[in-house]
């Protein structure tokens, strides 16, 4: 391609990285400057001070710590057990010939995109019969059973060769170790991308643990947040301090692994 | 005899183990999902309000939707903004991942990095920092129009714009993702293909719409098929920016059907609502299984 072409597409791409950051940019800026800088009627793209007043605020007088700890705390416990069933699950679907295998498997590709808006009223009533309304309960163990997480496990462990397990078989392993001990060392890495995948979406949730949770201390970060919003008066750089700080482990982790990451985020796609 | 025994008993720990290994996902998937789409459908033929038993009262609800003008206004507003979401979204992330698959480009594992930094933030929270960009009074968007002499607008209050302004939020979060994936589908795409249509004397457009672009076509299903299912479940932005206003300009399926069920609890017909839309998109992937089946 001609030396001109190249220069557009550095132009293009310069643009395209600018109007990718400037948002990220702003949230960030926008915390750390004072509250009156935050809207403006001019482009001032730098604040006149810098200020930690937001994220002192923030930390002091709202359940910030709360919402970040519940929300490390369910999205952890809720993708280690989605793993957990995914694997087994997918472990059963690769390596056995059993009645009902294909009923089985074409529920859960059926169900791979089974909206959560759909069984939200009955599992809440479910929840508030067992009293589970308001706890982590709640937002852990519906997600335990992941559709997805399973076909990819499945999809990744259908192409192990067998004879990696009749020797553990010969030499007396039972099925758990077969398992445990065999299967889930040799397929770490995809188990690692699936695992990110579902930590994203487990992160992201909003609508869900708005509907089951009730009390401030129960919050994840998304709900807590849009409490500072729903007030009558808007706390934007509290707001976007708690943005900043909810954000920023995972961009953080995404620089040290992108390319599991990328690897994760593309599981669905190109595996498919 | 016990070489025997020792024999069964390994047999048999063999046949359950399958189901053993299934008992989570499947204890797991019967209580949470399985038994409440069950209980939503019957809850769909009844009217309840959360607190009395519910009452049977047949296809009444379902018959409500095709004169209620709030759910048809919601249901366009979430139509036309999956199709207009889809097709921008399906031509700038093809643009992104074609650009990024140029053999001389360097730096490209920084354009990716940055390409697919915002799906990493949670839609919740790009819509609190999209409120600062579209407010009407002193927000960045404003701003920058300000820099070019445009005057500004209210890109969220008012009823023209704001379901514009949702799907430019959305664009900007998913662009480079989508990008991401069908750079993916790119590079498993053998060369030799397109350098036989460059020895040719294929132009580069010329192999990119008649060698790349076919060849590209399965993850291109995949990518539409996944952008609208995603599109039709339109909530958490809206719902955090606007909550479906100004004029339920920016009113969706899945925020009336919030409505119904946890504001005005209504909450049969809240299911039916529910329903009706997971059919939809039970049907459409439906139809990507079936193109992902062909393709392998």
């Amino acid at each position: 391609m001609r030396h001109a072409h190249r220069v557009f597409i550095y132009i293009g791409l310069a643009i395209m990285c600018v109007v990718s950051l400037l948002p990220i940019y702003w949230m960030v800026v926008s915390s750390i400057r004072p509250e009156a800088e935050i809207f403006s009627s001019t482009f001032r793209p730098i604040p006149s001070t810098v200020t930690l007043e937001h994220y002192v605020k923030l930390i002091q007088r709202t359940n910030f710590r709360y919402w970040l700890w519940n929300s490390v705390f369910t999205t952890v416990a809720s993708t280690a057990l989605a793993l957990l069933v995914s694997t087994m699950a997918g472990f059963a679907f690769s390596r056995y010939r059993f009645v009902g295998k294909n009923v089985l498997f074409l529920i859960v590709l059926a169900s791979v995109s089974i909206p959560e808006f759909v069984t939200i009223v009955p599992v809440f009533g479910m929840m508030s019969r067992m009293g589970l309304v308001d706890t982590y309960a709640s937002l852990i163990l519906p997600f335990g059973a992941n559709a997805l997480g399973i076909f990819l496990m499945r999809q990744y462990m259908e192409g192990i060769p067998e004879e990696v397990f009749e020797s553990g078989r010969i030499d007396g392993c039972s099925e758990w170790r077969l398992y445990w001990n065999i299967m889930l060392p040799v397929i770490k890495p995809a188990v690692g991308a699936t695992g990110i995948f579902i930590f994203l979406g487990s992160w992201n949730r909003y609508m869900w643990p708005l509907v089951m949770t009730r009390s401030d201390t129960m919050f994840v970060l998304p709900v807590g947040l849009a409490t500072l919003k729903s007030d009558f008066i808007v706390q934007y750089g509290q707001l976007m301090a708690g943005a900043t700080l909810s954000v920023v482990p995972i961009m953080l982790a995404f620089l040290f692994f992108q390319k599991q990451f990328v690897q994760g985020l593309t599981a669905g796609a190109v595996k498919g | 005899m016990n070489l025997i025994q020792k024999f069964f008993s390994h047999k048999t720990r063999r046949r359950a183990a399958p189901y053993l290994f299934l008992l989570p996902f499947i204890v797991l998937f019967t209580t949470f999902w399985a038994g409440p789409i069950i209980s939503s459908m019957y809850l769909s033929l009844t009217r309840w309000n959360g607190l009395r038993p519910p009452q049977f009262i047949g296809f009444e609800n379902y018959a409500r939707l095709f004169s209620d003008p709030v759910f048809q206004k919601a249901l366009q507003n979430t139509l036309i903004g999956a199709v207009v979401y889809d097709v921008l979204l399906v031509l700038m992330a093809l643009a992104l991942a074609l650009v990024l698959h140029l053999p001389f480009l360097r730096w490209k594992s920084f354009f990716r990095g940055v390409s697919i930094l915002p799906v990493t933030m949670s839609l919740a929270v790009v819509a609190f920092v999209f409120q600062l960009i579209y407010s009407a009074q002193g927000g960045l968007l404003n701003q920058l129009l300000g820099l070019v002499g445009a005057p500004p607008r209210n890109w969220l209050g008012d009823p023209n714009i704001a379901l514009g302004s949702i799907i430019g939020l959305r664009l900007w979060r998913a662009v480079g993702y989508y990008a991401i994936i069908l750079l993916a589908g790119l590079q498993n795409i053998p060369e030799e293909l397109s350098e036989a249509a460059w020895i040719d004397g294929a132009n580069w457009f010329q192999t990119t719409w008649h060698v790349t672009i076919p060849l590209l076509r399965p993850v291109l299903a995949f990518v539409i098929v996944t952008s609208t299912i995603w599109a039709l479940q339109l909530f958490d932005e809206p719902w955090l920016l606007t909550q479906g206003g100004p004029l339920d300009a920016t009113k969706t399926v899945v925020i009336y059907l919030y409505q119904n069920s946890f504001r005005f609890l209504t909450l049969g017909y809240g299911a039916a609502i529910s329903y009706i839309l997971t059919l939809v998109i039970i049907a459409i992937s439906v139809i990507q299984l079936r193109l992902t089946m062909t393709r392998d």
